[in-house]
C-alpha cells in the first residue's frame, strides 16, 4: 500500500488562520508545521520530548510539537514561533530578547518565548523561580538561562 | 515511521467497539509523551492507533461520596492545579509537580503514567499508598482493579488488549499524606527512587501507615511488613529508621543508566526516613 494512498486531511488554525494538508498518520504536528507548512521557525532537536525546541501552544497549551501526532491536532488551534510579533512590530518577550542578550545561536529561542508566553499568560507576574520552573522544559546550551530568566523578568505586568 | 492507522473517536462505547475488534493490534494513545518515543525505538508498529484524548467523559477530577474519582486522560497540570486535590490528596498533587517539565505536564496523563507501568512511574506509588483501584472498561463490561494487582511487571499491566483505563478512584485518604522524589536534576528527571506515605497520627500515637516505594522494584510496591511496625505504636527517631530498613530490605533495585542498586537502596532509605518524619510531624534531625 503507498503511503500516499493513507493519506488523511488534517484541518486546524495555525496562527488564526485556517490551514488543511494532507497528512500520514505516523507523523507528528512538528513535521508536519516544518515540512507541509514550511514553518520552520519551530525546531526539530531531540524528538523525543526533552529538550523543548519544538515547542508550539496547541489550545493556548505550551507542549513538544514532537510528542503530538499531527492528526491529535484535528480542529485545533496551534501558535507557532511565527505567530509571535512581526517584524515590524515585536512582541514585548521578543524586544526583551534582545535587548538583554537571551539569543546567543537562537535554535532555543523559539521554543523559550513560546514557553515564557504560556506562563505570562497564566502569571503575569513571576518570580524568578517560578520562571526558572515555566522555562525548565526548554534546554539551552549557549546562554547559561541567566539572560534569558531576566529578559522574561522584564516583561512584567504583561500586556498582550 | 512506517505506518499505522489513526482512529479519533469522543465516543467511549465507539472506542470500546474499536478495541474489542482491534484491541490486539492496537495501541492506545493520549498524551503521547511516553508512546510516541517508545513506537520511535520499536522495530514494528502497531496497525492502528486509538486516540483517547477527544473523550470528554475520561476527563476530571470529582468527589463523590469521599472518593476521589480521576478520569484517565487527567492531565498532570490538570492534577497540580486542581484545589480539589491541594486540599485533600497533597501527595499526588507532588508526585505530578514532580514529572518532566511544563511542556510534558501539559500533555501526558495520569492513565498513561499508570497504563505505562514504568517502575519508576511517580503517581504510582501515591495512589499505591492511597489504595487507588483503576476502573478498566470493555465492550463486555467494566471491572474495577486494585491498583496493588495492577502492576505485573515493567511496562507490563492487568489491561487487556481490549480494555480501556477509563478513571481512577480513590478513597480520601485520612492523616498526612506525602511524595517525595530522588532524581537526577530537578525536573526532566526520571526518578531514581520515589516514595509515598500515608500517616494518620493520634498525637504521636500512629493509628494508621501506608508506605509505598517505586524505581527500587519491577514494579511500585506498597510495604506492608514496615506498615505493621509502626501501625499502633508511639513513633520516634529510631522506629522510623527500623522501618525505613525493612521497607528497604523488601525491594530489588536494579543497576540501570541512572544509579546503581546499592545507590537506590541507602538513598531510598534515606528519603523513606525523611518522608515518615515529616509526616509524623517530627523534626528531622
Amino acid at each position: 500500500m503507498s503511503p500516499e494512498a493513507n493519506k488523511i486531511l488534517l484541518k486546524m488554525v495555525v496562527n488564526g488562520k485556517a490551514v488543511e494538508v494532507m497528512v500520514n498518520p505516523t507523523q507528528t504536528l512538528l513535521k508536519v508545521l516544518r515540512e507541509d507548512l514550511g514553518l520552520t521557525g519551530t525546531k526539530k532537536g531531540c524528538e523525543q520530548g526533552d529538550c523543548g525546541a519544538c515547542t508550539v501552544l496547541l489550545e493556548g497549551k505550551a507542549v513538544n510539537a514532537c510528542l503530538v501526532l499531527a492528526l491529535q491536532a484535528q480542529g485545533k488551534e496551534v501558535e507557532t514561533i511565527e505567530g509571535l510579533g512581526t517584524p515590524e512590530r515585536l512582541h514585548p518577550l521578543q524586544k526583551s530578547f534582545i535587548q538583554n542578550g537571551a539569543v546567543q545561536c537562537g535554535f532555543c529561542t523559539s521554543g523559550m518565548l513560546l514557553s515564557a508566553l504560556a506562563l505570562l499568560r497564566k502569571n503575569p507576574n513571576p518570580t524568578v523561580e517560578q520562571i526558572r520552573r515555566g522555562i525548565s522544559g526548554n534546554l539551552c546550551r549557549c546562554t547559561g538561562y541567566m539572560k534569558i530568566v531576566k529578559a522574561i523578568q522584564d516583561v512584567s505586568a504583561f500586556k498582550e | 515511521m512506517q505506518h499505522f492507522q489513526f482512529y479519533s473517536t469522543k465516543s467511549i462505547s465507539d472506542a470500546l467497539h474499536f478495541l474489542s475488534e482491534k484491541g490486539e493490534r492496537t495501541r492506545i494513545i493520549a498524551g503521547g509523551t511516553d508512546l510516541i518515543p517508545r513506537l520511535r525505538q520499536e522495530n514494528s508498529l502497531p496497525d492502528f492507533v486509538l486516540n483517547v484524548l477527544e473523550i470528554e467523559r475520561l476527563n476530571g477530577i470529582t468527589e463523590r461520596n469521599h472518593i476521589l474519582r480521576i478520569g484517565a486522560t487527567t492531565t498532570h497540570t490538570q492534577l497540580v492545579e486542581s484545589g480539589l486535590l491541594q486540599r485533600s490528596c497533597p501527595s499526588l498533587v507532588q508526585a505530578a509537580a514532580s514529572i518532566g517539565g511544563p511542556l510534558i505536564r501539559n500533555r501526558g496523563t495520569i492513565g498513561g503514567n499508570l497504563a505505562n507501568a514504568s517502575p519508576a512511574a511517580d503517581l504510582a506509588p501515591v495512589l499505591l499508598a492511597m489504595d487507588a483501584e483503576g476502573v478498566l472498561m470493555s465492550e463486555r463490561g467494566t471491572r474495577e482493579v486494585a491498583l496493588r494487582d495492577f502492576f505485573i511487571g515493567p511496562g507490563k499491566t492487568l489491561l487487556n488488549p481490549n480494555e480501556l483505563l477509563v478513571e481512577i478512584s480513590i478513597p480520601l485518604p485520612k492523616g498526612t499524606n506525602l511524595f517525595l522524589k530522588l532524581g537526577r536534576r530537578q525536573a526532566m528527571s526520571l526518578s531514581i527512587v520515589n516514595v509515598a506515605v500515608c500517616l494518620e497520627m493520634e498525637g504521636g500515637n500512629c493509628r494508621e501507615a501506608k508506605i509505598a516505594l517505586g524505581s527500587v522494584a519491577a514494579t511500585p510496591i506498597r510495604c506492608p511488613r514496615a506498615e505493621n511496625l509502626l501501625r499502633g505504636k508511639e513513633i520516634d527517631p529510631e522506629l522510623i529508621s527500623k522501618c525505613a530498613g525493612e521497607a528497604m530490605a523488601m525491594s530489588k533495585p536494579v543497576d540501570d543508566q541512572r544509579a546503581k542498586a546499592w545507590y537506590r537502596r541507602q538513598a531510598g532509605e534515606v528519603l523513606l526516613k525523611r518522608a515518615l518524619f515529616q509526616a509524623a510531624g517530627l523534626r528531622n534531625d
